[in-house]
């Protein structure tokens, strides 16, 4: 007898571990994100959740997955569709253009984020021109920030930044203070220069822009001529004499945003998400976000992570899963939970509201918005793309060649890519 | 011997390693089996697969890139293998040399504490300590009067530092392996050594490296392949860069596999690394192992 | 040199080689003391301002269930440890002292394993444990951790060494193979076994990429997971990260020592023998 108890309660056990979380609990849409670093904007998917569960009776569970290897576990778990999440965060024109996971929008949510959000941002979603994905991020576009006290002490306005690219790198040049050696000790622009290549690109971009280069064609089907036209050319060696020739910027600094924390930096362009991590972990620093200046074009609010929301066409809830996206795709859900976490709301009618306009990025936000659209590059080998272009503009800033035979290899690199 | 004695021998034999056999083949011949057989396959925008022979082999094998990578490696390879074996057999007698046992326990301790820190926060904390600006490295070269380097940010330092870390890393693992080896060598052999007036440099060369010879072999074994495969570090701290400087074979795999979703070409590598690999691994199998008894 | 001056020699350098690979782990256990401010201060500082400082801490387990995270991890490191230890020693007496055909190609076989990139086979390995209803569960957690490649290559070079008298000796006795195998061969490897086991048990517990791609439930997290929850796309938690990192040593040094003390008893039965 005792056995037989022992081993049902081995049974009881073993089962118990064995058996998926989901037994006897309400129905549930699983979310899953790979930004860690918005707990409370991930939060509120389920605290809406829970009222969408009143009318539905489905809840929200939202599972954080780590940014570093995010990638390999989207794929293995879109491709085993059981496992997979039933909405996801991530970019279009990966999982829904060089991969079929993706849900198509039912036309009338479709209308309703067409009319609603600004024009720089319309094609964030779509693949295609059919809109599968809500974009969730609006200012992941760059912003120039200035330390206002450096500006001060330098002799420079800091309520007259400069606007054009001339301008800039006059004034970088004043902002920079150079030690016994000849090394800076102080750099007028925090450079991102390591990582991913991919990172590097997205830091390069508005100079391009700002330039008129583009790193593809238009239709995005050809590099040659447009990576390596006369106008990137000049971008990249504007980029690369920031380090080499005028020193306004280093190579030895290892990141910009450490570096503009702790005042080293006078300047430094980074996307709206920043001026919360100044506030928090450099409380000293006086700084004022302002538009990125131009050259001979404006650089515009250009990205190139641009990231949606998605539904997985293999989800069993496909239908819950769009009536949760209806019920939160409102000027006030999107206004409460940008405001959350501190981030930019995505509707066009909430970039007038009150919380907007008191955030310190208000006015270079609307500066830059009316600005054209720069150009765009949701293509599915973006990544890879982003990669080959990268590696040539880290070879530029470390002198490892010159921008012309650089951009000449990565253009035929990125032609190879795009014809595979 | 009688043959019933050997079929006895074979069949004790193979049902010892049945289990470990069941179990690899099971969880891992198949996944490796469809990965091979990925490498035949392309990923066309669309998510479906076409088959396209050795086409993706040509494709990876003429990759100028993958060859950078390659070489990336095995300069990694050539920095951290040999200095971690010779690192961990110098330490592994030193210790062994120590009379306490207290003492030995506990400065063997701390040579293995890197082993029990994860590969993801042992690159971050040698980030940081890398840093140039920041970093205690620097620091210290400062009081020397050495100017600050730039460590994971300079095109020609940034391997050897990643190397550092490895051979950190792995440092007391190596070391473990060969102390618990020494101290299984029965002590007759040193007695009757020492009885025929050799000295500490013969007895090491001619009782404890032979001696040590099975344990040697698989660390050295060990070594190459972990460090060949380094991911977890070079992921962690510079992704490659600066412009590829430290770009392994394995991240330019998980890069082709999920950033650039061309699963083909990465199964490709994965096939490239295996067959060097157990080419190697053979080399050193043959040329320096001997049969060893106590 | 004069064997005692050797000897002090050899304690010095042992001693200071010792301290020099400790430092990155004192750096790690002082930055965790550190507020963000202090982190970044210049000059540098090596000790933090409060050596009481234990708000890092506090918000690791309050940010996440991190107690959650060390017991899933005790749970599945431990389980790996005890299969592997079994079942690679029943396979590396197997390779050491039997000829069997298809041995070499077999123990090849299973070397080889560790020379495929395990990126390369995740997500197969990912879709079989979907099919099978594992995935967020510990058994899926632990199906590529059950048995190591390492133990098997170890306990063979381990029991290799073994006296082949010892064996024959016992079979003449008329012992049975599985009794050999108990009572000749395992109290000879015990410092092996003990390494294997410590070794299984630390591996598994510092794994990252397989239990990031086959966990979804923060409650079957491990603390890999929850170190790297500190790092995003942005930028580093430095602070937090190394809090996060001393706390997941913590049980791992406790299983070593204890590990240590049984392969220092080992040492001295082996000692004993012959």
């Amino acid at each position: 007898m005792r056995g037989a108890w022992t081993i049902a309660m081995a049974a009881v056990v073993a089962v118990a571990l064995a058996a998926p979380s989901s037994w006897a609990q309400p129905k549930k849409l699983v979310f899953w994100t790979h930004w860690e670093q918005n707990p409370e904007f991930n939060k509120f998917y389920e605290t809406r959740g829970k009222d969408f569960a009143q009318k539905s009776g489905y809840e929200v569970q939202v599972v954080t997955v780590p940014y570093q290897g995010y990638e390999a576990k989207y794929l293995a778990a879109l491709m085993g569709k059981s496992g997979a999440p039933d909405i996801f965060m991530g970019m279009t024109h990966h999982w829904c253009g060089q991969y079929d996971f993706c849900d198509k929008m039912p036309a009338d949510l479709a209308k309703t984020w067409d009319e609603n959000l600004p024009k720089y941002i319309v094609n964030v979603g779509k693949w295609k021109g059919v809109r599968y994905g809500i974009p969730i991020e609006h200012g992941n576009f760059q912003q120039m920030y200035i330390d206002t006290d450096l500006f001060k002490k330098a002799g420079l306005d800091p309520d007259r930044p400069p606007k054009t690219l001339d301008a800039w790198l006059a004034a970088m040049k004043k902002l920079t203070v150079l030690d016994a050696k000849g090394e800076p000790s102080q750099v007028g622009f925090a450079l991102r220069h390591k990582g991913h290549p991919v990172g590097i690109t997205d830091k390069f971009l508005p100079f391009a822009h700002a330039f008129g280069a583009r790193m593809l064609s238009p239709n995005l089907e050809k590099a040659t001529t447009f990576a390596n036209s006369a106008e990137m050319v000049a971008a990249l060696q504007f980029y690369a004499d920031l380090v080499n020739k005028h020193k306004v910027a280093s190579i030895a600094f290892p990141t910009p945003e450490d570096a503009f924390g702790q005042k080293r930096a006078a300047t430094i362009f980074r996307e709206s998400w920043f001026f919360g991590w100044v506030k928090k972990n450099a409380p000293d620093v006086a700084f004022k976000v302002y538009a990125l200046p131009c050259g001979k074009a404006c650089p515009g609010a250009g990205n190139l992570f641009p990231w949606t929301n998605m539904v997985a066409k293999s989800s069993p809830s496909k239908q819950a899963a769009w009536d949760f996206m209806r019920f939160i795709s409102n000027a006030k859900d999107d206004l409460d939970q940008h405001q959350a976490q501190g981030i930019l709301p995505v509707w066009t009618a909430n970039l007038e509201s009150a919380y907007v306009k008191s955030r310190p990025d208000y006015q270079s936000t609307q500066e830059m918005l009316k600005q054209p659209v720069p150009p765009e590059y949701y293509h599915p080998k973006s990544n890879e793309l982003a990669t080959a272009f990268g590696e040539a503009v880290v070879a530029a800033l470390y002198g490892k060649g010159q921008p012309q035979p650089l951009l000449d290899e990565a253009a035929a690199k990125m032609d190879r890519i795009l014809k595979d | 011997m009688p043959p019933a004695y050997l079929k006895r021998q074979r069949r004790a034999g193979l049902l010892f390693v049945l289990p470990a056999v069941i179990y690899f083949g099971g969880v891992f011949l198949v996944p490796l089996l469809e990965s091979v057989i990925g490498s035949f396959y392309r990923t066309v925008p669309g998510g479906a697969t076409q088959f396209v022979g050795t086409r993706l082999y040509v494709k990876v094998l003429t990759d100028p890139t993958f060859w950078q990578a390659v070489g990336n490696t095995v300069s990694l390879l050539v920095m951290s293998v040999p200095v971690t074996v010779v690192l961990a057999l110098a330490v592994a007698l030193g210790l062994h040399r120590l009379r306490s046992l207290k003492a030995r326990s506990a400065w063997a301790a701390m040579y293995f504490l890197p082993f029990s820190v994860s590969l993801v926060a042992a690159a971050l904390v040698w980030q940081w300590i890398y840093d140039p600006v920041y970093g205690v490295l620097n620091h210290v070269l400062a009081a020397l009067g050495v100017p600050p380097l730039k460590w994971l940010q300079s095109l020609d330092l940034v391997r050897p530092s990643l190397a550092l870390v490895n051979v950190w890393a792995r440092l007391g693992f190596d070391t473990m392996i060969f102390l618990a080896a020494l101290q299984a060598i029965p002590a007759e052999y040193y007695e009757a050594a020492a009885i025929d007036g050799a000295g500490a440099w013969p007895a090491l060369r001619r009782i404890t490296l032979p001696l040590l010879n099975p344990q040697i072999v698989m660390v050295a074994i060990l070594e190459l392949i972990f460090n060949f495969k380094v991911f977890d570090t070079v992921y962690a701290t510079t992704q490659g860069g600066p412009a590829g400087a430290s770009q392994t074979v394995i991240m330019l795999l998980y890069d082709t596999a999920f950033k650039y979703f061309r699963l083909g070409d990465a199964s490709v590598m994965a096939v490239f690394v295996f067959v060097a690999l157990l080419l190697v691994t053979l080399l050193q199998w043959r040329l320096f192992r001997r049969q060893v008894e106590y | 040199m004069k064997p005692a001056r050797l000897g002090w020699l050899t304690a010095a350098l042992v001693a200071a080689g010792a301290l020099c690979v400790v430092f990155p782990l004192f750096w790690m256990a002082v930055t965790s003391l550190k507020t963000v401010p202090e982190i970044q201060r210049l000059p540098l500082h090596v000790f933090p301002d409060r050596w009481s400082n234990l708000d890092n801490y506090r918000e690791v387990f309050q940010r996440q269930p991190f107690g959650r995270f060390l017991l899933n991890s005790a749970l599945v490191a431990s389980v790996a440890a005890l299969s592997s230890a079994v079942v690679s020693s029943l396979a590396g007496y197997g390779f050491a002292k039997f000829r069997f055909p298809g041995h070499a190609v077999l123990f090849f076989g299973i070397i080889g394993i560790l020379m495929v990139p395990f990126q390369s086979v995740v997500v197969p390995l990912y879709l079989w444990i979907n099919r099978l209803g594992l995935l967020d569960t510990y058994p899926g957690i632990l199906a590529p951790d059950l048995v190591s490649v390492f133990g098997v290559f170890l306990m063979r070079q381990a029991i290799e060494v073994v006296p082949s008298d010892y064996v024959d000796a016992a079979r003449i006795d008329g012992a049975g193979e599985f009794g050999i195998f108990w009572r000749v061969i395992l109290p000879a490897v015990k410092p092996a076994i003990a390494t294997l086991v410590i070794v299984k048990f630390m591996w598994t517990w510092n794994e990252l990429f397989w239990p990031l791609v086959v966990v979804n439930s923060p409650t079957m997290k491990v603390v890999t997971l929850g170190l790297v929850s500190f790092t995003n796309m942005y930028f580093i938690e430095y602070n937090l990260v190394t809090a996060a990192a001393v706390v997941s040593v913590l049980p791992i040094l406790a299983v070593f020592l204890a590990g240590q003390k049984w392969i220092v008893r080992g040492v001295v039965m082996s000692g004993l023998k012959g």
